[in-house]
């Protein structure tokens, strides 16, 4: 027979057993979803090209776009010191992560977010930590993170990343992508952009996209790996200069019609034209390697 | 050079006429980021962000609204980007003093008996309330009551119904009003206290 | 004329102050010290503020210069350049990432930046435009330029380890392994320049990593708090 600390079992009537079995699990059931999150989910009507705003100290941030002429905001803070505040002025939604105390603690000020929006919305998400994706909107956007990462497809627009140690990831985009970090990566797949700037010290850069008529691409490092991948069709104008690292190059350079002002006895560099030249390609890097290289 | 003559050759790149519109504006936009955030040094960064994005973008401008509009909402949106950033616990924009549901009797809190605002408004202290108001009031209060525009101007820039932009003046003034009053009763207090003192010391 | 309550008065302040004048508000004015005292207090701070409009002025000129600098930096605007200045300019310190970072340095910091870049401008333009330039007098136009930055921001960097951040613990380590990752670029861009002062390529990584340095120092100074 078992011993119990408190009441021995056998003096308890049965009913007691069932009313605590039933109970107990009910108790516990509440003080979970109260001390779990808290999902919020808002509703804001919009006109076209509404303004979406985001500030968020640590999250995952996922944003796509939809067909209605609304903003849905669904948020998940991590804690109930923190809360989350979306409000709309006119066409512009601002969502906002705030600590309902001083004392959270770094852990607890992190909100997850979902949300959905008109496909010509405009975007600026500041998002210290965690991640940031978008996928499908048009709308010009300003993406700012220190360690998150920022995913974002088939977006168009005038697309600003900035990083400090985040990598930035591109497919399929499409407009003007200007993207600046320290030590982020940065990938830049299957893009239709005219104009691609993107500078980091010690990430690697992969460009492999379209070098459409007239596009200007700028890409620049101090240290690790510069990619370009070319295919015999392409029609670029090309400059690579690594003041201490090499430049790999597979591509059969005409040399340029233009003078430059960079002095080739400083490193290694590497002039030239291909086909008609028509797009520009810059690339720099202080002692990281360059590599300009055929698509498989 | 005539404004629309200047954006358009803007549109292609004509430093000149760049220029000519930078003459032409920055001071309402230099004045509204002043207005806005009261620290020269951002304002005058904040100035040139707004003219930047508004260089980057002018091949986009087709004349659906007057440039100047297209002008200030670009630097509305770029100076309320900047406080949003800076502050963390912000009121929200509904915040205001609502009417009492009582029998219509005065509010207590709408100004002490003894104390009027006339008189002691100053650019000074409504300046400092001014800096204490939400982002979204601050906006529609420095376009209107400072620089002049109509509400319909200020619905146009701040992408919001000319309903909204009367309503959230008439917010914003009233929020200005409690924070000036409750700046003359610390005042007051301040000053009972100083008299007390002196009269205690002297005995 | 039936008589309005406070209550209602204040329920149509908003109308009234666009010009809406009702008789029954106009008479409630009249006898209500309270109302009328609110209608006062609303009408003389937009009187105030419609005041300050007369005292706006121009921004600074500053302002001007480097938003061109910027403009020119990123191709959006174009000048036709005598050939004459053509050469002078292709000796001077590209901008890079100097101007496009521009607005997010804190104001010592912003100083000390252009004036690096003033000083280095005037310096490379001021000198003589031959082939045969004196390395030694190249080296000291850049110390001359990046000696006062360098400071400052040495400086700011010793400040901001007083900082205890209140943000999450992978945002402040990133903030610092990327900032001694910055300060070890920019050692080895000053040893590059110090060897091969006319490089001008190796110049502009050096004012880019000082630029990224205050740009650091700028976030880790938002996202904290002083503890001294």
């Amino acid at each position: 027979m078992s011993s119990s600390h408190f009441v021995p079992a056998q003096w308890l009537p049965k009913t007691s057993w069932i009313t605590a079995g039933l109970l107990v699990p009910s108790l516990l059931l509440c003080s979970a979803v109260a001390a779990g999150p808290r999902r919020q989910e808002q509703h804001f009507k919009v006109a076209a090209h509404p303004v979406i705003t985001v500030h968020n100290p640590n999250g995952l941030i996922t944003v796509k776009a939809w067909t209605k002429s609304e903003v849905l905001v669904i948020s998940t803070p991590a804690s109930d010191r923190i809360e989350v505040d979306a409000e709309q002025m006119g066409n512009r939604v601002d969502v906002s992560t705030r600590e309902l105390s001083d004392s959270v603690a770094p852990d607890d000020m992190r909100a997850d977010f979902q949300i959905n929006v008109p496909e010509d919305a405009e975007l600026q998400i500041h998002n210290d930590a965690g991640n940031v994706s978008v996928a499908n909107v048009l709308g010009d956007m300003n993406v700012e993170t220190v360690a998150a990462g920022v995913d974002l497809e088939d977006a168009a627009g005038y697309l600003t990343v900035k990083t400090v140690g985040g990598s930035f990831t591109c497919v399929r985009c499409s407009g003007r992508v200007e993207a600046s970090s320290i030590s982020g990566n940065f990938r830049l797949l299957d893009l239709r952009s005219y104009h691609v700037w993107a500078q980091t010290s010690s990430g690697n850069i992969l460009f492999n996209g379209e070098f459409l008529p007239n596009g200007t691409y700028s890409l620049k490092n101090y240290s690790g790996v510069i990619e370009v991948r070319f295919s015999p069709g392409d029609s670029f104008d090309l400059s690579a200069t690594s003041l201490k690292g090499k430049v790999n190059n597979e591509a059969k350079l005409t040399p340029s019609a233009h003078q430059h002002h960079f002095m080739p006895k400083w490193g290694n560099a590497l002039f030239g034209t291909f086909n008609e030249g028509r797009a520009k390609i810059e690339m720099t890097s202080f002692d990281g390697t360059i590599n300009i290289l055929k698509r498989d | 050079m005539p404004e629309a003559e200047a954006i358009r050759l803007a549109q292609q790149g004509d430093a000149a006429a760049f220029e000519r519109l930078y003459r032409l504006h920055n001071r309402r936009v230099y004045s509204l980021c002043l207005r806005m955030v009261s620290n020269t040094a951002e304002a005058e960064d904040l100035t040139q962000e707004a003219f930047l994005q508004l260089f980057r973008k002018i091949a986009t401008f087709r004349g659906e609204s007057a440039f100047s509009t297209w002008l200030h909402r670009l630097a509305v949106n770029v100076v309320l980007m900047k406080l949003r950033k800076k502050s963390g616990n912000e009121s929200s924009l509904e915040e205001l003093t609502e009417p009492d549901e009582d029998s219509g009797g005065p509010r207590r809190d709408f100004g002490g008996p003894d104390l009027r605002l006339s008189g002691s408004i100053d650019r000074v202290n409504l300046q400092r309330a001014v800096d204490q108001l939400p982002p979204g009031y601050k906006s529609v209060f420095v376009l209107h009551d400072v620089q002049g525009y109509e509400h319909n101007e200020i619905a146009e820039i701040m992408d919001c119904s000319i309903g909204n932009s009367k309503s959230q003046l008439h917010k914003a003034r009233m929020r200005l009003r409690e924070l000036l009053h409750e700046a003359l009763r610390a005042q007051a207090r301040e000053d009972r206290k100083a008299a007390s003192a002196d009269s205690g010391g002297k005995d | 004329m039936a008589t309005i309550t406070c209550r209602e008065v204040l329920a149509h302040l908003e109308p009234w102050m666009e010009g809406e004048r009702p008789l029954d508000l106009q008479a409630h004015l009249r006898t209500c010290a309270h109302c009328s005292s609110v209608v006062n207090d609303l009408e003389s701070i937009h009187t105030e503020a419609s005041s300050w409009s007369a005292a706006e002025q121009d921004a600074p000129e500053r302002v001007w210069t480097s938003l061109r600098a910027q403009l020119e930096q990123e191709g959006l605007i174009r000048d036709a350049i005598p050939a004459h200045e053509d050469a002078a300019k292709a000796q001077a310190p590209r901008a890079g990432w100097f101007s496009s970072l521009f607005p997010r340095l804190p104001r010592p910091v912003l100083a000390g930046a252009y004036l690096a870049a003033l000083v280095a401008v005037a310096f490379a333009l001021s000198g003589p435009v031959n082939k045969r330039v004196n390395e030694a007098r190249w080296l000291k136009g850049t110390q001359i330029s990046t000696s006062p930055l360098s400071a400052q921001l040495d400086f700011d960097e010793q400040n901001s380890n007083s900082y205890v951040t209140r943000a999450n613990p992978a945002v402040t380590a990133s903030l610092h392994q990327n900032l001694a990752l910055v300060d070890k670029y920019i050692a080895l861009c000053e040893k590059s320049v110090n060897e091969e002062p006319q490089n001008e390529v190796a110049r502009d990584y050096l004012y880019e990593a000082y630029q990224q340095k205050a740009d650091l120092l700028t976030q880790m100074t938002e996202r904290g708090e002083n503890v001294q």
